[in-house]
């Protein structure tokens, strides 16, 4: 059984109407600790189809062309409820992968990390456990209206676990990062130094009210939490004319990661948010169907076991009008720097609700004052949004898990708890 | 589930020289998984999607160090190349083998338990709960482990998931309300899955919010296998630096609490017959007259002497120790007794997420509703809510006078560390625990 001949027994249950998908993977990865280490060397084979039969859309997934003709067999067997085909897309998207070379093994950067977190925390945070992974994968879609795409991608990512202790009190951190460029282990250094020492103070926030300063990872966290305000129905609370400041553009644009979507939508640059007015939205080939409008190129498979789904792929701030991050932070009077956040940012998007939780910097007059253990922000998105008025030319991307990119925002008339 | 053709002999006598000193361990792990979910809708089966899988892990470990080599596939020449892979990552000679391709996949019988509860679950939720969205999964997946030493040992385990929002009515309107079931997979299961649904979609008041501070609460219908699961379980996983790490039988709690995790207990969630690493299981005494009594072990940190909490999410994650069924032995109060003891506070039967930070101790939970006791009567309905504390603090104000009616808690049945995701259950009393922090969600 072979990736031609599920194609054809798709052809044959449903003319014109399917999809197959299939991808390869390979990684490396090694996790170190201060005793002892793993490796581990995977590659990983997924198939997967969608196929309109007897008036429903059914997916199949499986680790091999056989297993998925059972699958696909099974799902048949099914009866659903009724639906709509979709507007399956055709062209061609990239070309056959070339032979692979073999990976490398991830580099080495337990011992570096290690010494830079323990000068960056002054000897308070010791870096527990790092997991490095080099990966490449290798994608193909073709579908019953002539589609054939083949995609491939490599990546280096992982996550650190640090701990931060101060007497008798401790506080462990874990960040998952991904270099597109070279390893930037110093910028993870800070990031975990903060997370895990700044939490150690237990001083609350000496202020109830004032400007809020978002750091980079925090502001991207927050994003990728609002994402599904631009990927399901607008909620009743928001005012596309007014929703956000007008400092404020977001942008999904993964043109230069891979020319299509899981889909086979060709890929393009949406924007979501103009000068503060909500002007656009992500659509797979399904909610652009149930929307009538065409699909933006959104339909994101994270593993080849679940069907495609509306997902941002690379989100990101943009404003014409960027200032140095040091610039933001001398306009600030009296409030807190946002360095970490402590817990996932929790948010109601029907509900216009939102709350974060960090540990941070206290600033009077742009000069730091001393570390805030935890602080939490609560109340409307809408809020939040418009009074977002300056942003940093510091954007950095984070994964989480799709890549969202955001800078050091400034936040007026913020109440902290 | 058709039999995976695995020549375990030969495999075994591959990996035999990887583990000549006690101290190493070597082994090949294979899995076979087949999913059916059913998206069911306003009494419907509104979309299905089936998976089929099969992978499979050549592994080496000894002092710390560990090698896994995976793939996916499960037949014999693909166990082969990961064991030559294995070996050649070791820097080992490579194995003398026969040349051959990779073995096509053998086709099997389809699922029998899928489409029986594709024909009986859209009427049965309908009934108790005419509208809402759930999601339901039938998995059976059958798992192999060929030991370099000693037999091999392979198992079954089929789980039934069903989650999703109901919407209930209360007596402000129309309230959805979150809803988990898990258990494993059986005819049994169905009266148990009506209550349950009867039960989440009884009309209630719609709730306040319950304020923040600290409470006495009471963790009732078995919900305190959650806070346990997070406070004793993973901390006492081997390996796990935490508050209890060093306390090894000093008392933390009252006498009369017993807590054990249990894979043997097949009927909750997370059981099983044999670990992830061919070790047969066995009960661990967490707690034991209330000192800590045990900690849950596998291979890596016990060799031979395992306790078979060895455990995989599947073959392309490593083996750590995890824990199972989280199961808490009857004490002898009466519900009635607790809630009078309790006198003011919040009476909790539903645990929707729980997460620990092992190296502070500091843990939460998070509670959809919960009712107030004032002067030992359950009062108004409020929540959302999330309850915090330190876990030494916390297991310390559990009071004596534990609940005499054990139950399974159907809610809880998949627990992430690290990114692996495995299968957990338990059962437990009603528990008393005085001055946790409350914050409200709403």
């Amino acid at each position: 059984m072979t990736g031609e001949d599920l194609s054809e027994l798709l052809a044959r249950r449903a003319p014109g109407e399917w999809e197959l998908y299939g991808k390869r993977g390979t990684s490396r990865e090694t996790v170190s600790r201060a005793a002892g280490a793993t490796r581990a060397h995977r590659d990983e084979e997924g198939w997967a189809a969608r196929w309109w039969e007897q008036g429903s859309l059914r997916f199949a997934a499986a680790s091999s062309p056989t297993g998925l003709r059972t699958a696909i067999e099974e799902a048949a067997n099914l009866t659903a409820g009724a639906q709509d085909s979709l507007d399956w897309p055709s062209g061609a998207f990239g070309a056959e992968a070339p032979e692979p070379t073999p990976l490398p093994e991830p580099p080495e950067l337990f011992t570096e990390l290690a010494r830079q977190l323990a000068a960056e925390s002054r000897g308070e945070a010791g870096l527990q456990e790092l997991t490095i992974r080099v990966g490449r994968t290798a994608e193909t879609i073709v579908n019953g209206r002539s589609l054939r795409a083949a995609l491939s991608g490599s990546r280096l990512d992982g996550v650190a676990t640090a701990v931060g202790r101060r007497g008798t009190r401790a506080c462990e951190a874990r960040v998952a990062f991904r270099w597109d460029e070279a390893p930037d282990t110093a910028a993870l250094a800070r990031r975990l130094a903060d997370r895990t020492t700044l939490p150690l103070s237990e001083k609350p926030s000496p202020f109830e009210r004032g400007e809020l300063l978002l750091d980079p990872s925090v502001s991207s966290a927050l994003l990728a939490a609002l994402a599904g305000l631009f990927t399901a129905a607008v909620p009743r609370w928001v005012s596309r004319a007014q929703f956000a400041s007008p400092a404020i553009t977001i942008v999904d644009d993964a043109t230069a990661d891979t020319p299509c979507d899981g889909e086979g939508t060709k890929t393009r640059r949406v924007e979501l948010v103009r000068e503060g007015v909500l002007r656009g939205s992500l659509c797979d080939l399904s909610s652009a169907h149930r929307r009538r409008t065409p699909p933006t190129g959104h339909g994101v498979r994270p593993s080849y076991r679940n069907a495609p789904a509306t997902r941002p792929r690379r989100l990101f701030f943009e404003t014409a009008s960027a200032v140095p991050p040091r610039e933001l932070l001398e306009q600030v009077r009296r409030g807190l720097y946002a360095s970490a956040l402590v817990a996932p940012p929790r948010v109601e998007l029907d509900a216009d609700r939102y709350e974060i939780e960090f540990c941070g910097i206290a600033v009077v007059a742009g000069r730091a004052q001393g570390p805030v253990a935890g602080a939490r922000c609560r109340g409307r998105i809408s809020e939040l949004l418009r009074r977002m008025t300056r942003l940093g030319s510091d954007r950095a991307f984070f994964p989480l898990p799709d890549l969202v990119g955001a800078p050091t925002i400034l936040v007026d008339r913020t109440s902290f708890e | 589930m058709q039999e995976m053709p695995l020549d375990t002999a030969s495999i075994a006598r591959w990996l035999e020289p990887l583990a000549r000193t006690p101290d190493e361990t070597a082994d090949l792990f294979s899995e076979s998984r087949r999913e059916t979910v059913l998206a069911i809708e306003n009494g419907a089966l509104a979309e299905v999607a089936t998976r089929r899988e099969r992978a499979l892990a050549a592994r080496w470990c000894a002092e710390g160090r560990q090698t896994l080599v995976a793939s996916s596939g499960g037949g014999d020449a693909e166990a082969r190349e990961a064991v030559r892979r294995l070996r050649a990552a070791l820097g080992r000679s490579p194995l003398p083998m026969r040349p051959g391709g990779l073995d096509e996949e053998p086709e099997d019988e389809g699922s029998t338990a899928a489409p029986r509860w594709a024909r009986r679950l859209p009427g049965l939720i309908a009934r108790a709960a005419p509208r809402h969205r759930l999601t339901a999964t039938i998995a059976e997946s059958r798992r192999e482990i060929v030991p370099a030493r000693g037999a091999p040992a392979s198992f079954t385990r089929r789980l039934f998931s069903l989650e999703g929002t109901i919407v209930a009515a209360s007596r402000a309107g129309d309230e959805p309300r979150a809803f988990a079931f898990h258990a494993p997979e059986s005819e049994q299961i169905t009266e148990e899955l009506k209550r349950a649904l009867s039960a989440a979609a009884e009309p209630r008041e719609r709730p306040i919010p319950c304020g923040d501070g600290e409470i006495d609460v009471v963790l009732a219908e078995g919900c305190a296998v959650v806070f346990l699961h997070e406070a004793l379980a993973h901390p006492l996983e081997a390996g796990a630096v935490s508050p209890l790490s060093a306390l090894a039988d000093a008392r933390v709690a009252v006498s009369e609490l017993e807590v054990k995790d249990d894979p043997t207990r097949l009927d909750l969630f997370g059981g099983y017959e044999q670990d992830d690493e061919g070790s047969t299981p066995r009960a661990v005494r967490l707690l034991d007259g209330g000192r800590v009594a045990g900690r849950l072990t596998d291979r890596a940190h016990a060799g031979p002497r395992s306790s078979g909490h060895g455990r995989r999410g599947g073959a392309f994650d490593a083996p750590a120790p995890r824990g199972s069924n989280l199961v808490v032995a009857p004490g002898h109060a009466s519900a009635d007794e607790i809630a009078r003891r309790l006198d003011n506070g919040l009476w909790i039967e539903q645990l929707t997420a729980a997460s620990v930070e092992l190296s502070s101790g500091q843990f939460r939970l998070r509670f959809p509703r919960a009712r107030r006791v004032r002067r030992g009567r359950l009062a108004d309905e409020c929540g959302p809510g999330l309850l915090a504390g330190e876990i030494l603090p916390a297991l310390a104000a559990i009071e004596a006078g534990v609940g005499r009616e054990v139950q399974p808690y159907r809610g809880l049945g998949w627990c992430a560390r690290d990114g692996v995701v495995v299968p957990v259950g338990g059962a437990a009393p009603d528990l008393l625990l005085r001055r946790l922090r409350v914050r409200s969600l709403a």
